[in-house]
């Protein structure tokens, strides 16, 4: 993943965890630039921000200071930040019990201005001059993750249907960034504690996590396959644009043994150990490059770094687009130095990002699953041999069953005992694993509606599981989900009366 | 042992525990949701088992562990000769107590290749829940616990140094981690002050009720749903007649269905002289603590135990649960209360002889000395001794 759940401590809190951090020209006005970040890999429906955490994106001018094997980015001192900070849950005024808190929020901008925000409120707000617009927020995962980069074997994406916390920042890139000075900056986004005023006891760590380029903790620097130790918890408190010289060299030495491995991958070496060196050296200062001056595509990420490596000027904004595949850009370039293009098994994120504020795709709907199981004191074929043919009549609740076609592909239509007609399909059968796979076609009011029913042994008995899971669509989740726990607990009661 | 000093409770920067509450259920269903879309997805299935441990420890959802026998009956079917998977079986027998099923599973593991450190520590929780190798234990957790970026490991050895009786050291183990804790998660902040409260109101000689009761509300402070914590807090109140903050510590936990809730309600009624409220939590106690142990036997056992011995009322059942505690883990704790259940049981022979194995097998650590059984042989008594309240 780009950098998420990427330390042994981003574990204990995932709403610390940094996943992604873009960079690039509005698309919807290119006088604008956007900066966002990620937080909480595999974020839940009801995710909210940390109240304890400082969450921070930050920007320097930088310029090139080497070409080729010399290749080197230098960052400058002046910081332009945007701190983000989260207020503890209300409830919302008016609002009945049970109802969902509500959230608010404080961007601090460059210069101290202060701007306030309520959190999910797609609209974002804006300081009064129009120059800043901010938003917090559930939103669709837009990183694609299609590999088992272990392996180098594209996959699906690995991150389908995740959300994620996002805070952005768009704002007038003229008036901000001043690009007449040097259009060219290095961004990072970091998350930090909340400094306690007057507390004599603390954290000892002054950075939970930070995140420049996509991929350098999980893929560059923890590389399964390059020996030593797990550096990655010692990389997230880096202060980043200054990586600790004494820690410098260690970090090198695994990049550049990472870098070697990758490039020996597809067994042909496109890297010469002078190339390697100065790659390593650019991945080592680790931040987000973009030319405010050049335009950002969804292709253009990681093109300043490869072309200053290539000892030539740039030519794209780079950047990183919420639609960037920077996977496949940068496995790509670190196994065969873009000499053939790398496709993973997917080409898109979950949604495509917005063209427009606030930039990241909706949240994804929430896959609902319904399971239940029964332990039952007869053997598993002997269960099977009850309810394992798909038009079988053993549920209570159904009056009817008519089978159309056969094997997989075969469609049972049920009648159920109150006058409810459910269309599903048999997707997959296998009667040696005592197991079947169907999906919904009609009745249910929910999309992708899929359902396994399976027999196992259980000691000297059995035990029936029954899975259904379901997207809603139409109707209240809650109704779906009593209507489809009511089947299996009925149905499977109805086992438990006669095998015992 | 004594403390006088007032606890350092000043409160370390933390998540509100209400966010972290729904941080954690947030992300448990969305951790279900990519395992059962995809079981064989590398972190799913261990990330499930630490948000349902930790589920079910803060949140006093119970029915945490019957999801986490769920996941390791479906990964095995997933992938029935892999080490993630025997791991995950072992984690999650050891989680509901089923230790000889966890060690089988674990060595599996090791077999199939499971990386070293996670099977080591794996290993290791199950020797300090069943008393095994006590010594070689707490040299791998001292050792562990040393080493840079392993604050997590510091849980464990103060509380492995407390049953040996070394409180001291283990008072110190806990507040340095408090000291030095990394993260802005409320759950282990507020576990270690759980522990705290657990080690001066319990665990010590002579307990401190005063003490224990401020890291409880410290506890609670960091994590208003912490149950566990409730319901200790709400025994101190009880003990010293403050019935109304009882009663106000239970009422928001009752939800969690966690039977110790109802069993403190009904002790709350019968000393307000309220029968019917009392008898109504207790029936609610008695089927809690039934239908937890006829799922999980050897996980709730020590603790329908404790029931059974006090305001649930009857010996032979608790003896029945004891034994069964027992020969799941013979631990000083497991002794003392198994010999408890005898005597009430009037099982007086059962009781010596357990005294006697336990002596055999524990009189060399420190935590003897201060047990009931230890006085039980200094005075070479055979006056049944009362029952000494034992927390497992």
């Amino acid at each position: 993943m780009s950098d998420h759940i990427d330390g042994p401590r981003s574990i204990g809190d995932p709403s610390i965890d940094l996943t992604d951090l873009f960079a690039f020209i509005s698309p919807d006005n290119p006088a604008r630039t956007v900066f966002a970040a990620d937080v909480f890999p595999s974020a839940g429906s009801s995710a909210v921000f940390s109240d304890a955490v400082n969450h921070a994106i930050v920007a320097r001018r930088v310029t090139v200071a080497g070409l080729g094997d010399a290749a080197k980015f230098q960052a400058g001192a002046q910081e332009i930040r945007f701190d983000f900070r989260f207020d503890r849950l209300e409830a919302q005024p008016g609002s009945k019990a049970g109802a969902r808190p509500v959230q608010h929020g404080t961007c601090t901008l460059p210069g101290g201005q202060t701007l306030r925000f309520v959190v999910n409120d797609e609209r974002g707000a804006a300081t009064p001059d129009g120059v800043f617009r901010v938003f917090a927020g559930l939103r669709s995962d837009p990183f694609l993750l299609a590999w088992l980069v272990g392996e180098l074997k594209p996959f699906q994406n690995l991150l389908e249907h995740d959300n994620v916390l996002c805070f952005l920042v768009e704002f007038d890139t003229q008036r901000v960034l001043n690009p007449g000075q040097g259009s060219l900056f290095g961004v990072i986004a970091e998350t930090t504690p909340v400094p306690k005023a007057g507390s004599l006891v603390g954290h000892q760590v002054t950075r939970f996590d930070w995140v420049g380029r996509t991929e350098q903790t999980n893929v560059r620097l923890n590389n399964a396959r390059v020996k030593g130790d797990d550096l990655r918890d010692l990389w997230n408190q880096q202060t980043p644009f200054a990586i600790a010289p004494e820690f410098a060299p260690i970090f090198r030495k695994r990049l550049v043994d990472s870098l070697h491995e990758y490039d020996l991958r597809d067994g042909k070496e496109d890297w010469s150990a002078g190339q390697l060196a100065a790659s390593a050296n650019v991945f080592l200062d680790d931040f987000l490059l973009i030319d405010v001056a050049r335009p950002t595509t969804d292709t253009s990420y990681l093109e300043i770094e490869k072309s200053t490596l290539n000892g030539r000027p740039h030519q794209s904004g780079g950047g990183r687009t919420v639609n960037t595949r920077d996977i496949d850009i940068l496995l790509t370039w670190i196994v065969n130095r873009d000499r053939e293009p790398l496709q993973g098994g997917a080409t898109r994120a979950t949604k495509l990002g917005l063209n427009t504020f606030p930039y990241l795709a909706p949240p994804n709907t929430e896959l609902q699953t319904v399971a239940e199981s029964v332990a039952l004191n007869a053997p598993a074929d002997k269960v099977w041999a009850l309810i394992g043919p798909f038009g079988a009549m053993w549920h209570p609740l159904i009056a009817e069953i008519r089978l159309t076609g056969a094997g997989a592909g075969q469609l049972r239509t049920v009648e159920s005992i109150d006058g409810k007609r459910i269309i599903e399909r048999l997707d997959a059968a296998d009667h040696a694993r005592r197991q079947y796979r169907y999906s919904g076609v009609s009745g249910m009011g929910a999309s992708n509606y899929t359902g396994t029913l399976e027999v196992a042994p259980n000691g000297e008995g059995s035990s029936v599981t029954w899975r259904v899971q379901y997207l809603s669509d139409g109707q209240p989740t809650i109704i779906i989900r009593t209507i489809v726990a009511t089947l299996q607990k009925v149905g499977l009661e109805s086992l438990k009366k006669r095998f015992g | 042992m004594t403390q006088e000093a007032e606890p350092e409770v000043e409160r370390i920067t933390a998540t509100a525990g209400d966010i972290a509450a729904i941080n954690l259920e947030s992300a448990r269903q969305r951790s279900w949701n990519r395992f059962w879309r995809t079981p064989e997805l590398p972190g799913v299935a261990e990330l499930i088992v630490e948000q349902e441990q930790m589920t079910a420890q803060f949140i006093g959802d119970l029915a945490a562990f019957d999801r986490l026998e769920t996941l390791a009956n479906e990964l095995i079917r997933a992938e029935p000769l892999s080490a993630r998977a025997a791991l995950i079986a072992a984690q999650v027998a050891c989680s509901t107590h089923r230790f000889a099923q966890a060690r089988e599973s674990l060595v599996q593991a090791v077999a199939c290749g499971a990386p070293a450190d996670a099977a080591e520590r794996l290993l290791l929780t199950l020797d300090q829940a069943t008393g095994e190798k006590l010594n070689a234990v707490l040299a791998t957790r001292r050792a562990r616990a040393a080493r840079p970026d392993r604050w997590d490991e510091r849980l464990p050895l103060g509380a492995l140094l407390a049953d040996l009786g070394h409180f001291d050291e283990a008072d110190r183990t806990y507040s340095q981690a408090l000291r030095d804790y990394p993260d802005v998660s409320p759950f282990p902040l507020a576990s270690l002050c759980f522990q705290l409260g657990v080690l001066w109101g319990e665990v010590v000689a002579q307990p401190q009720a005063e003490l224990a009761a401020r890291w409880y509300r410290t506890a609670i402070d960091y994590l208003p749903c912490y149950v566990k914590a409730r319901v200790h807090l709400a025994e101190i109140y009880l003990d010293q007649g403050r019935t109304d903050d009882a009663r106000g510590l239970l009422v928001p936990a009752l939800q969690s269905g966690d039977p110790e809730v109802s069993w403190r309600l009904a002790d709350i009624a019968a000393s307000a002289g309220d029968a019917d409220e009392a008898a109504l939590h207790l029936a609610l106690a008695r089927t809690g603590f039934e239908a937890l142990v006829a799922k999980h036997p050897r996980a709730f056992a020590d603790h329908a135990v404790e029931f059974y011995l006090s305001s649930g009322s009857e010996p032979a059942r608790a003896l029945e649960l004891a034994r069964l505690n027992l020969s799941n883990r013979p631990t000083l704790r497991a002794y003392e209360q198994a010999r408890c259940a005898a005597l009430a049981a009037g099982e007086a022979d059962t009781a010596a002889n357990w005294s006697a194995d336990a002596c055999e097998r524990w009189s060399g650590i420190a935590a003897f000395r201060g047990s009931p059984l230890a006085q039980h042989f200094a005075a070479a008594d055979p006056t049944p001794l009362e029952h000494t309240h034992v927390r497992t």
